[in-house]
């Protein structure tokens, strides 16, 4: 086998690659895109808006959907909203500072070409959402608020109240609907993608698991798009949602995706705290609360003093002091370092000690309670509810916690991956962030792939491709069947001691210890051979109740909690591999003497796409080869990324 | 006509046909409290309101609105319990409790169908006494209550059904805007507190007069 | 500090167990143990669940994803209550030291017409997308957008919109409600859509059909009672449906079919 990666960035200046592009792109013809079927795998933002607009556009549209409703994809939980170039704010925003920003932000490890087309196309994805009836905060005046998120300097983030994801993932399912309602878009839910099927080379459908009835159905089409999201729940703790998995992605890449960057994974700063093993997630406080809440610790180990009785002089300010220009809103990778070093220095907060306070004393003597909480009330309200504090009266406890992946299925600048026909949106590909996602960019990249991306892309591909016709009785499509089912079976023979959760916590426990927000080549070294030994033991004594024929939760949780076991080896040895600190990968040997993060440029400016080489065989070994996309900065310098 | 068999419409049937018999109880009740002040008035006051060949259009009026109130109400009961076909093992309760009177609208709507019938047994179809006045013959309304009302089991059922009359009005009056659309908060507070008040004050109205009757008028 | 003087609670379980869609369904009940009071409610039956696993029983099915009050997922009814005895709660945010040792709990799923039980505490509440579907939308093909600031809309009006829009879906409204009517639901729909001038085009159009929607799905009619907004988790106000009833009745009136 031998991937050949090939970005298909188009050529010419950085401006005009994507108009370029969209002008040299073939098109298939009103009368012709009836007749090609689309799999979309994934309803949030990026499926969503990819499912409707291609129904638009005159496709047929297969969308598949985990949950009882579009409506609960994992989108809905983003909180403090999204980035565009408006510049409504005047302050000197501009496409090209929303592309230096993101580039930067991602510590130099993104595509220069996809970077600068979700800055272009992002005052677009305002302009739908607004049409749409997206209820953005507003002036008084009636014209559209904005805010400021962590890594810029200019206030560039639309929002609507802490509930941005929401409002727009509504968005897009309203429209998504209307096109349920008018024929041109088959809506499956409660299915779960198993299986990718490659039919002489090209993607042409799925297998997936009906989770109400428990009857694995075969689906067929010219085209598959996975808008599945991210694959953060490996750390088992983590802000994702309990369904968020990296099931159709892994199977996707053992049928010959390549996975990039698997690594790149963002520990996000403002989470509420770890409180005891009952735990079943954690949850995440907006990044936006950091426009005005400002991070500290005591300047003294073991001040047990309650904050509030904690004087200024008494306090660090961390963040402040040590970027003076960013300050609070330094971004993520950064912040959560921060934190970490504070609390490794014994001046964690909490009885735990595995905090810091994130206090808005100052803001509410700025501009009131009342002022604070027209921003963030919902969130206030979480965080009472979860820890039984009333954040008004004493500061937030935080600490980071695992939030967003960099990393995905490798995918070229139309969005496609290395096997012909599937592309990959949103969260579950690689594509633009780099090493480090900023704030409020997720939501922007979703919608930008979705609504403006693959409608382009697909045609292009399905125009310029030989597509034969293949339905669902086909050879391939059985096998595929087959496989899912005894990968089933497989399942409910082991009969073991321990529950799917405890195995889960145990592999979260390895990579939050060893491949979390710091690493090192001992540590990755060991979690490799751990996660080998706990993968082993999943297949020996997991023990998975009920029967496959019926709504079963523990079978779905084994079944990707499977793939979860051979990710996190591919996620340690990536690691192990990236000898270099960037964003949100953290090799302890590679820092700066005051411990930022210290880039290889010479050795590791590129995409670590990996190739499954292993066998096909449930417990047999893994492995994996390494191809490399050199990245090239036509236009950006690369400099060492500073927040001071 | 979609709307007057759709959801809402029949939502909206209800409120006009119960604001309209609102508004009747409140007429029929500010004008029986003559019986507190004088026999003659009180009987030249239900004559004229007989007497006038008006009355028919206003009885058919009132029949038609009534019907149309019950079996709406029956049949949309009937449907709205089908929509749980199993029941729960608990209410809701505490702070999520709805209050009891809007739930119970069916029941004492019921009593004062009931109630309606056994009232117009009693006093439109009830035993006919006469009086004359400078020469008109008329029927001696005031002699009929004040016989009536000297039944203490007959005026304890008349008081409960006066009580159901203010717990229905309590709820349907309000709920009557509500239906036909108010919905500014602060108008629809007012309303709910004038909803109240209302009530009140037809309950209070109605159950005077049995009072007086049985406690002052005859002894 | 709260949330971390985790006590101890034993508690009682009365639950509601249904093989599937078919089976009559029973309560069952179980003991939970040793209970945090810092869990969660679901986390108390992540722990009963486990437990029941390891004995070799069938764990308890419920619908939950987010765990952070959002995605509207998880939907159950708490001794009486819809997402339980707090206001403004969903179930993943009801925490346990809400509850007092010893207490029994009563668990059941939604229960309406329209919200067959597929397993246990698990509902199907696709009639919500069905009736959206109908009309809930705003029909804008992507691409033919104005600039976002080409249309100012009123601060209070886009803040009432976006209080409307805030509806999680989850089914509460109609579980508490005495007649399963899917008014509030809809209602807040329409005050999101019909409140901003995005909407307009579609108003008389969207409610009509909603409202059609609605009915065919097997609802019951709105009485009225308001316990709907008091069960909401994200507060959804009574107002909408006195809105939706104008809505509707504007839209009859013009309504030329």
């Amino acid at each position: 086998m031998s991937i050949k990666l090939d970005s298909k960035t188009p050529s010419g200046p950085l401006e005009e690659k994507w108009s370029k592009h969209k002008f040299d792109m073939k098109l298939v013809n009103p009368a012709n895109k009836r007749k090609h079927t689309l799999i979309v795998v994934g309803t949030g933002l990026a499926g969503a808006s990819a499912s409707a607009t291609l129904a638009e556009l005159g496709y047929k549209v297969k969308t598949f959907c985990i949950h009882e409703s579009p409506r609960r994809a994992h989108s809905i939980a983003a909180q403090g909203g999204i980035n565009a170039a408006k510049n409504y704010q005047n302050d000197g925003d501009s496409v090209y500072r929303l592309f230096y920003d993101t580039i930067k932000g991602g510590d130099f490890r993104a595509r220069e070409g996809n970077v600068y087309r979700l800055a272009e196309i992002s005052p677009n994805i305002i302009d739908q959402c607004v049409a749409q009836g997206v209820p953005f905060a507003r002036e008084y005046g009636g014209a559209l608020a904005n805010r400021s998120f962590g890594g810029s300097q200019v206030s560039r983030t639309f929002y609507a109240r802490g509930q941005t994801g929401q409002q727009l993932l509504i968005g897009a399912y309203q429209a998504m609907m209307r096109q349920v309602g008018l024929g041109t878009v088959e809506l499956n839910y409660r299915r779960e993608m198993l299986d990718l099927v490659v039919v002489d080379g090209q993607a042409r459908g799925i297998i997936v698991r009906n989770l109400a009835t428990g009857e694995l159905e075969s689906h067929s089409a010219d085209a598959v798009i996975l808008a599945t999201g991210g694959y953060g729940n490996v750390f088992y703790f983590s802000t994702n949602a309990k369904m968020s998995n990296v099931t159709a992605s892994w199977r996707a890449h053992k049928q010959g995706a390549a996975f990039g960057n698997p690594c790149f994974t963002q520990i996000h700063p403002t989470c509420i705290p770890y409180s005891g093993d009952h735990q079943s997630k954690l949850t995440l406080m907006s990044e936006s609360l950091r426009n005005d809440g400002r991070c500290w610790v005591p300047k003294q180990k073991g001040d047990k003093r309650p904050p509030e009785q904690i004087p200024d002089e008494d306090r660090d300010y961390y963040l402040e002091r040590v970027y003076p220009s960013f300050g609070n809103l330094a971004p993520r990778d950064v912040s959560s370092r921060q934190a970490k070093y504070r609390v490794d220095e014994g001046r964690g907060v909490g009885p735990s000690g595995v905090a810091v306070y994130l206090d808005f004393r100052d803001a509410i003597n700025r501009v009131g309670k009342a002022g604070i909480e027209q921003r963030y009330d919902n969130l206030f309200d979480m965080y009472a509810k979860i820890t039984g504090d009333d954040p008004y009266k004493v500061p937030m406890r935080i600490y980071p916690a695992v939030h967003y992946t960099m990393g995905g299925l490798w995918v070229d600048y139309n969005l496609m991956s290395t096997i012909p026909g599937l592309h990959v949106l949103g969260e579950a590909n690689f594509s633009d962030h780099g090493a480090n996602r900023l704030g409020a960019s997720a939501l922007m990249q979703g919608l930008a792939d979705g609504y403006f991306v693959i409608p382009y892309t697909i045609g292009h591909y399905l125009a310029g491709t030989s597509i034969p016709k293949v339905d669902a009785n086909h050879d391939a499509f059985k096998a595929a069947k087959a496989a899912a089912q005894a990968r089933i079976d497989a399942l409910f023979a082991v009969k073991g001691g321990k529950t799917v959760d405890d195995i889960h916590r145990q592999l979260g426990n390895i990579m939050w210890e060893k491949v979390g927000m710091a690493r090192n080549k001992a540590g990755l070294q060991t979690a490799v051979g751990e996660i080998q030994k706990l993968r082993e033991e999943f297949w020996q004594n997991v023990r998975v109740s009920g029967d496959a024929n019926n709504l079963n939760p523990e079978l779905e949780k084994a079944g990707r909690l499977a793939d979860f076991l051979e990710l996190g080896e591919l996620m340690a040895t990536d690691a192990l591999e990236r000898n270099e600190s960037c964003g949100g990968h953290f090799r302890e040997e590679f820092q700066t003497p005051d411990n930022e993060a210290q880039r290889d440029d010479e050795n590791y400016c590129h995409v670590s796409a990996w190739e499954y080489t292993g066998d096909s065989s449930l417990k047999g070994k893994k492995s994996w080869q390494l191809h490399k996309e050199s990245l090239t900065f036509e236009r950006i310098k690369l400099a060492t990324r500073s927040y001071k | 006509m979609k709307y007057i068999t759709s959801a809402i419409g029949r939502k909206q049937l209800m409120a006009v046909t119960g604001l309209a018999w609102s508004l009747f109880v409140l007429s029929h009740m500010a004008a029986n409290l003559l019986i507190l002040f004088d026999a003659e008035a009180y009987n030249k006051y239900s004559h004229a309101l007989i007497s006038n060949p008006a009355i028919y259009l206003a009885e058919a009026g009132l029949l038609l609105t009534i019907l149309a109130h019950i079996v709406n109400g029956i049949r949309l009961t009937i449907e709205n319990r089908s929509a749980r076909p199993q029941k729960y093992a608990m209410p809701t309760n505490g702070e999520k409790a709805a209050r009891f009177q809007s739930k119970w609208m069916v029941y004492h709507g019921t009593l004062l169908a009931i109630f309606l019938v056994w009232h117009l047994l009693t006093f439109k179809f009830g035993t006919v006494y006469m009086v004359t006045y400078n020469g008109v013959e008329m029927r001696d309304l005031h002699r009929l209550v004040l016989e009536v009302f000297q039944d203490p089991m007959y005026v304890a059922g008349y008081l409960l059904c006066m009580v159901a009359v203010g717990f229905h009005l309590s709820h349907g009056f309000y709920s009557a805007f509500a239906s036909l659309g108010l919905s500014h908060p602060r108008y629809m507070s007012l309303m709910n507190k004038f909803g109240y008040l209302y009530a009140l004050i037809i309950a209070a109205g109605f159950i005077s007069q049995p009072i007086y009757v049985y406690c002052i008028a005859v002894r | 500090m709260g949330g971390t003087n985790g006590k101890k609670l034993n508690l009682k379980l009365k639950v509601w167990r249904q093989k599937n869609s078919k089976d009559a369904g029973h309560f069952e009940e179980y003991d939970a143990k040793d209970i945090s009071t810092d869990c969660s409610f679901l986390e108390m039956l992540d722990i009963v669940n486990n437990k029941l696993i390891l004995e070799g029983k069938d764990p308890i099915a419920f619908d939950h994803d987010c765990r952070e009050g959002i995605c509207g997922s998880c939907g159950m009814t708490i001794n009486g209550n819809p997402h339980g005895a707090d206001r403004g709660t969903t179930a993943c945010q009801l925490h346990m030291r809400r509850f007092n040792d010893g207490e029994t709990i009563v668990i059941e799923p939604f229960r309406a017409k329209a919200f067959p039980v597929l397993k246990d505490l698990t509902v199907d509440r696709s009639a919500f997308d069905k009736i959206i579907q109908s009309g809930g939308f705003v029909s804008v093909n992507t691409g033919s957008a104005p600039d976002a600031n080409a249309q100012l809309v009123p601060k209070e009006k886009a803040d009432l919109a976006f209080h409307a829009a805030t509806c999680i879906g989850c089914g509460a409204c109609v579980a508490a409600c005495a007649n399963s009517s899917a008014m509030l639901f809809t209602s807040a729909k329409i005050s999101h859509l019909g409140l901003l001038p995005q909407g307009e085009p579609e108003r008389d159009r969207r409610v009509l059909k909603m409202m059609e929607t609605m009915e065919e799905a097997g609802f019951g009619n709105c009485s009225n009672t308001g316990a709907c907004s008091l069960a909401c988790p994200k507060d959804i106000q009574f107002e909408n449906i006195a809105n939706l009833n104008a809505e509707f009745l504007r839209a009859s009136i013009r309504s030329r079919d």
